[in-house]
């Protein structure tokens, strides 16, 4: 067996101390090691974008990232991204308005590249969020709607800094 | 029949009526003013047909819906599948000494160490199988990529290592690899063949012929959540999360799997990441699982990788279909002869039904159609969205747009004028067909009368721009099921049902059509589905699941209000107890005297009165006098399922699509720049939810026609494009706008509540619409699926 190593890991603001195989993924820690499996596994190869989290703020590819590669770096997580009080983010509720999801197995990947693209300012157009959450495949097709969500989310979020 | 010039429309008086009325007028139907009118605005009445949003969404997005894999199981072992790398020929021998030397490797099962998994009884004899296959059973290659071993660890890390450590050797032998390969051996599927008139005759002497080719290439459904399966053994029985479109066929399956009682078997399946026919049944790896767990006697997760499910079990096969269609020159078809050939696998049998649209779309005197499968190496082919109807009606659809052309009409005015008044393929009558208001409709919303139908004649700076349009069906099926409705004293209302919901709106519209016979506000509904302890039922699949579980649903609210009424009457603590039955009538939620409206209790108060904690009611579509044996069968098998021309009456969905595309002149490369389709699926319980579908379908039809194909090696049979960098399927920055409209009316002698199918119509029809499309921009005929650059350029 290849080595184990103590780790110690940032989610959702909670500290997680954790001995795992060094190989093991920041996904598979997520979903088998802390139970937090509300971050999915679509292909395991960084083509499909379901296991999207943030780390330092920034959108990452959860397959493609060791667990030890995040070891001293905020992870958040869907888990995470509502309020302490559980008040849902603008752009979960935009995606639960604009029905932008069906079988919801792609939806906390979207929802995560989402809030990052928001941030990033790639909300400019209707052609633009659709090229920025391109990374991001979804097979029920939801995506005039994720689009929408995106827009609405963007606006409200804005409306709300200013 | 009319004649063509008077079907042929003048576009300038086309665009002075108002395209679509126009369109059907030519026809000579009458259209209500407002059959087009937009859905109504949304409204916060919580019933069937209102835009209520998904149930499940809060959780879904919250990241909190446990999908079946999800379960934290003490002591869990994992299990990694290990595919076959040949096409044909024999196992040797399998040295698994490497992986099982490795520390945390718990054993590594394999012909030579197997574990025995009994051969499951397929859908069409009676079971709930989709393959009779079974792997580790012996030393056979069928095809490359299937499972040879199965290696179980303590971690998956460990198991994945380890699958990498086995040594296999093969003795090779002949594979036929290719649905045209000289040396396969096409066999003929007579029984689902369908002929009247004379087909030969009537061909020879049509005045106006086309005979041609269509191709399809094989796709796969993968659903954003791969396959896998948690099997967990203990004393004696089974309990199984899997991603299932069905637990009762998925529980008979592992019953026989196991060569257990189905009483011992539990299979739960919370939330589905997407099947799309794909997860119908329980394929091969949930047999691997169960037995390792039985044999560890722990928990055992096996997921799928994502090119596993590429092989592990199989999509849609690659197609190959001749049509020929003799018309007169007014444009009435006087005979269609249609012969199709699928892939299936070598040693079973799967039919890809391509006759389904051709043989009731149009009226036509002469109509034959064979179907042939054609045995290659390959995993066992399966359903994918609109099985049989999708390719009929990519090749039909096409071929009609390619005898509009050779006649010299408008396609959608050829459509018309061989309108069929009855089922051409059984003369019964339609329980309802809004096809001509979904052409008028959607005509009208891509301005198709506007269009210059000259091929080639429309351009945007480089992109030569095109219109086409097709349309679609998708039968009625049904299946009786059963519901239960468990009343709670603190006024929660739970509806129950073993049906699950990939997506679909199963949660919404349940709570939805309780509320409205309950007369109870909708938040105070919760729905349970997707467990063989809940109340029977068929599967979510063949866009049936909604009607039969809406219509056991109300069964059980009416026997519900009897029983409340009866309660409230008859029992000595009930504070109506004074009344007899027939002073009391139960409306909105309350049980009340029928002269005073003001003197009603509720549900609940009913409940705590009486001193019941829960009351349990049931409701069921089984025929009456069916025997358990039937019951379960409607649960666990195809045996109680209805066609769509059960009672005489001929009952389908309808679809009309149109898009616009653009090709760029110089690089071929194809851009759909609008969608819009118009849908008969009668009543629609949720239009929020049922866009969804319908767009879902349109996605996938664009993937299917310009992205997706599986590239198989010819020289090994290995899938080269299994994962989802390879294998493109639809992004968003593919996806244009979309417009769907429904047409529909409540058809009753459909459906008990009055709906029609959803799920698979909205991607009939969308191959062919883009494949004429592309041929009015470019004046080239693509027959053949996907529509890629190179084919065009």
């Amino acid at each position: 067996m290849s080595a184990a190593r103590q780790l110690s890991l940032e989610i959702n603001g909670t500290r997680r101390d954790l001995n795992l195989d060094i190989r093991t993924t920041l996904l598979d820690a997520l979903r088998e090691h802390v139970d937090l499996p509300g971050t999915k596994k679509g292909c395991d190869h960084g083509q499909c974008g379901a296991c999207t989290v943030h780390v330092d703020g920034e959108r990452v590819l959860s397959c493609l990232t060791l667990a030890a590669q995040v070891e001293g770096r905020p992870v958040t997580t869907i888990e995470g991204l509502q309020t302490a009080d559980g008040v849902l983010h603008a752009v979960q509720t935009a995606f639960i308005e604009h029905d932008a999801f069906q079988c919801g197995y792609c939806t906390p990947g979207q929802i995560m590249s989402a809030v990052a693209c928001i941030r990033e300012g790639h909300t400019g157009s209707d052609d633009q969020i659709r090229e920025y959450m391109s990374g991001n495949l979804c097979r029920c097709g939801a995506y005039p709607h994720i689009v929408a969500a995106v827009r609405d989310a963007s606006s409200s979020l804005k409306e709300a800094a200013l | 029949m009319t004649n063509n010039k008077q079907l042929e429309l003048n576009r300038r008086t086309v665009m002075k009526l108002g395209a679509g009325v126009a369109a059907v007028a030519g026809a000579g139907v009458n259209l209500a003013p407002n059959a087009f009118a937009s859905e109504p605005a949304a409204t916060k009445a919580a019933s069937l047909g209102s835009r209520v949003s998904r149930a499940e969404g809060p959780l879904k997005v919250a990241g909190k819906a446990r999908y079946a894999i999800e379960q934290k199981l003490e002591n869990m072992a994992y299990g990694v599948t290990v595919q076959a790398t040949r096409p044909a020929g024999r196992i040797v021998n399998i040295d698994a000494s490497v992986a099982k030397a490795l520390p945390g490797v718990i054993d590594v099962y394999t012909f030579q160490n197997t574990l025995k998994i009994n051969k499951p009884t397929v859908y069409s004899k009676g079971g709930g199988a989709t393959e009779e296959f079974t792997p580790i059973q012996d030393d056979l290659v069928r095809f490359n990529g299937m499972h040879i071993a199965l290696v179980v660890a303590e971690t998956f890390e460990t198991a994945t290592e380890a699958a990498s450590l086995l040594k296999v050797d093969y003795e090779d032998g002949d594979a036929i690899l290719d649905i045209n390969d000289p040396e396969a051996k096409p066999m003929l599927i007579e029984p689902m063949g369908v002929a009247w008139g004379d087909a030969k005759v009537g061909l020879d002497n049509a005045e106006v012929k086309i005979d041609v080719t269509y191709t399809t290439a094989r796709e796969y459904n993968v659903p954003m959540e791969p396959h896998a399966t948690i099997a967990s053994w203990e004393n004696g029985k089974i309990t199984v999360w899997e991603p299932s479109q069905w637990v009762g066929g998925a529980r008979s399956v592992v019953a026989e799997f196991l060569g257990i009682d189905i009483e011992n078997v539990r299979v739960i399946s919370p939330y589905v990441g997407g099947g799309f026919g794909s997860k119908i049944g329980a394929h091969p790896h949930v047999g691997l699982a169960c037995v390792a767990s039985r044999q560890l006697n722990r928990p055992v997760k096996v997921s799928l990788t994502r090119p596993q499910t590429f092989t592990g079990l199989g999509g849609r096969p690659a197609t190959r279909q001749t049509l020929s269609i003799g018309a007169s020159k007014d444009g009435t078809i006087t005979s269609i002869v249609h012969e199709s050939w699928n892939e299936t696998a070598i040693d079973e049998v799967h039919v890809e039904a391509c006759n389904n649209v051709t043989k009731i779309m149009y009226a036509t005197p002469n109509f034959s159609s064979r179907l042939n499968v054609v045995p290659v190496n390959t995993v066992q082919p399966g359903w994918k969205r609109g099985p049989g109807e999708n390719p009929s009606a990519y090749a039909l659809e096409s071929a009609i747009d390619e005898l509009a052309y050779a006649l010299n009409m408008d396609p959608v005015t050829l459509r018309l004028a061989n309108w069929a008044d009855v089922d051409p393929s059984n003369n019964m009558p339609w329980t309802t067909r809004q096809l001509r208001e979904a052409y008028a409709a959607g005509a009208e919303a891509i301005g198709w009368w506007n269009r210059n139908p000259a091929p080639r004649s429309m351009r945007e700076g480089r992109e030569l721009i095109g219109y086409g349009m097709a349309a679609g069906s998708y039968p009625m099926i049904r299946t009786p099921s059963e519901a239960k409705i468990v009343f709670h004293t603190s006024g929660q209302v739970e509806v129950l049902s073993a049906a699950t919901d990939m997506g679909t709106g199963t949660y919404t519209i349940l709570a939805q059509t309780a509320a409205d016979y309950l007369g109870v506000p909708v938040e105070t509904v919760t729905v349970r589905l997707g467990d063989t302890s809940l109340p029977r039922s068929a599967l979510a699949g063949g866009s049936q699941q909604a009607n039969n579980l809406t219509g056991a649903l109300v069964k059980a609210a009416e026997n519900a209000r009897t029983a409340l009424v009866r309660l409230a009457a008859s029992d000595p603590k009930s504070p109506l107890q004074s009344l007899k039955l027939p002073e009391l009538t139960f409306e909105k939620g309350t049980i009340r005297p029928t002269r005073r409206p003001a003197g009603g209790i509720s549900i609940a108060e009913l409940l705590k009165a009486v001193g019941k904690d829960r009351l349990e009611i049931e409701g069921n579509t089984f025929a009456s006098g069916a025997t358990e044996d039937m019951k379960n069968a409607a649960d666990r098998s195809f045996a109680q399922l209805k066609g769509a021309t059960e009672g005489s009456v001929s009952a389908h969905s309808w679809c009309a699509q149109f898009v616009e595309v653009g090709v760029d002149e110089d690089f071929g490369t194809i851009r759909v720049k609008r969608m819009v389709a118009a849908f008969d699926s009668g009543r629609i319980f949720n239009p929020k939810l049922a866009e969804s579908q319908w767009i879902s379908g349109m996605v996938m039809g664009l993937g299917q026609t310009l992205l997706e194909e599986g590239y198989v090696d010819q020289r090994d049979g290995r899938t080269v494009n299994a994962n989802f960098a390879d294998y493109a399927i639809p992004v968003n920055a593919d996806i244009p706008e979309i417009q769907v409209i429904s047409v529909g009316i409540p058809d009753m002698q459909a459906t008990a509540l009055g709906g029609k199918g959803v799920g698979e119509i909205g991607v009939v029809g969308v191959a062919p619409a883009i494949g004429n499309a592309v041929f009015h921009a470019t004046g080239r005929r693509i027959r053949s699926l996907p529509i890629t650059l190179e084919k065009l350029v």
